[in-house]
């Protein structure tokens, strides 16, 4: 799990232009959006494409991203659990 | 009246017309740019370099006139021309959908395929509530675009503009030449 944990702080970072940070930078368990990284709406949608992009996983409630985009450990498991690639 | 001018190439950076120093070029100058007069609006990286090209030269200007409390205000537009429309980030979003078995859109370059997202931009980052236009011409035409600037004065809101050539291409073909212009 800490290598997906590892693997996934990178793609957020390239995949939202998270310049100047390193995945050491994002704390797993800090919320993405508000006030952890301060991710915006589009920024959700871009990992929704990323998580099919990467793993395979189209999700079929956009909604569910609420959930799933908690925080990098929250949406490491769901990937590990839901992955097909 | 023209109060201050910025003007960026790939290659050369004017404000007020006294050169501006730097190391890099093309689109890394834009980043050279923001990191050294700058810093604080991490949201840039995320933009097109038509939008890119049009936040530093505005903020260039901006930090030319000083007293950057980001209060909201009305009574300034910003108003820009440019020949190549947002070619870039459409060229960009295309190579997202241009492969049906790698088919993936980006929201993110999305919303970077209309010109005036970069006019935007700038009022967001300023709180500016007046007018915010872009117009596509063939050519940069300064008599064209003195007469469109000039006349926007002629909303009795507008007092000051921000206004002028920004225009993008590719990340080593780009050209600002902007205005903060008062009416007086």
């Amino acid at each position: 799990m800490d290598e997906l944990i590892y693997t996934l702080k990178q793609q957020i970072i390239e995949a939202l232009n998270l310049e100047d940070m390193k995945p050491e930078d994002i704390d797993e368990n800090a919320t993405l959006f508000g006030e952890g990284l301060g991710l915006d709406s589009i920024d959700a949608l871009e990992l929704i494409v990323m998580m099919e992009k990467n793993y395979g996983i189209k999700l079929k409630d956009p909604t569910q991203g609420k959930e799933i985009f908690k925080s990098v450990a929250v949406m490491a498991d769901f990937i590990a659990k839901n992955r097909t690639k | 009246m023209i109060k201050h001018q910025v003007y960026i190439s790939p290659s050369e950076v004017l404000v007020d017309g006294i050169p501006l120093n730097h190391n890099e070029k093309d689109s890394a100058l834009l980043t050279e740019l923001y990191r050294n007069h700058i810093g604080d609006y991490p949201k840039f990286f995320k933009m097109d370099t038509l939008s890119k090209l049009g936040f530093i030269a505005s903020e260039l200007l901006l930090n030319i006139e000083g007293n950057r409390d980001f209060e909201p205000r009305e009574d300034r537009a910003v108003i820009f021309f440019n020949r190549n429309a947002s070619l870039q980030a459409d060229t960009h979003y295309q190579s997202t959908i241009q492969n049906p078995e790698n088919f993936f859109p980006s929201p993110a370059a999305f919303v970077y395929t209309l010109p005036n997202i970069v006019t935007g931009e700038i009022a967001i980052r300023n709180k500016y509530f007046g007018e915010t236009s872009f117009m596509v011409i063939d050519d940069y035409d300064e008599k064209i675009i003195m007469k469109n600037l000039e006349n926007a004065f002629q909303d009795p809101i507008t007092k000051s503009i921000i206004g002028g050539w920004v225009d993008c291409s590719d990340e080593e073909h780009f050209e600002a030449r902007i205005y903060l212009m008062e009416n007086d």
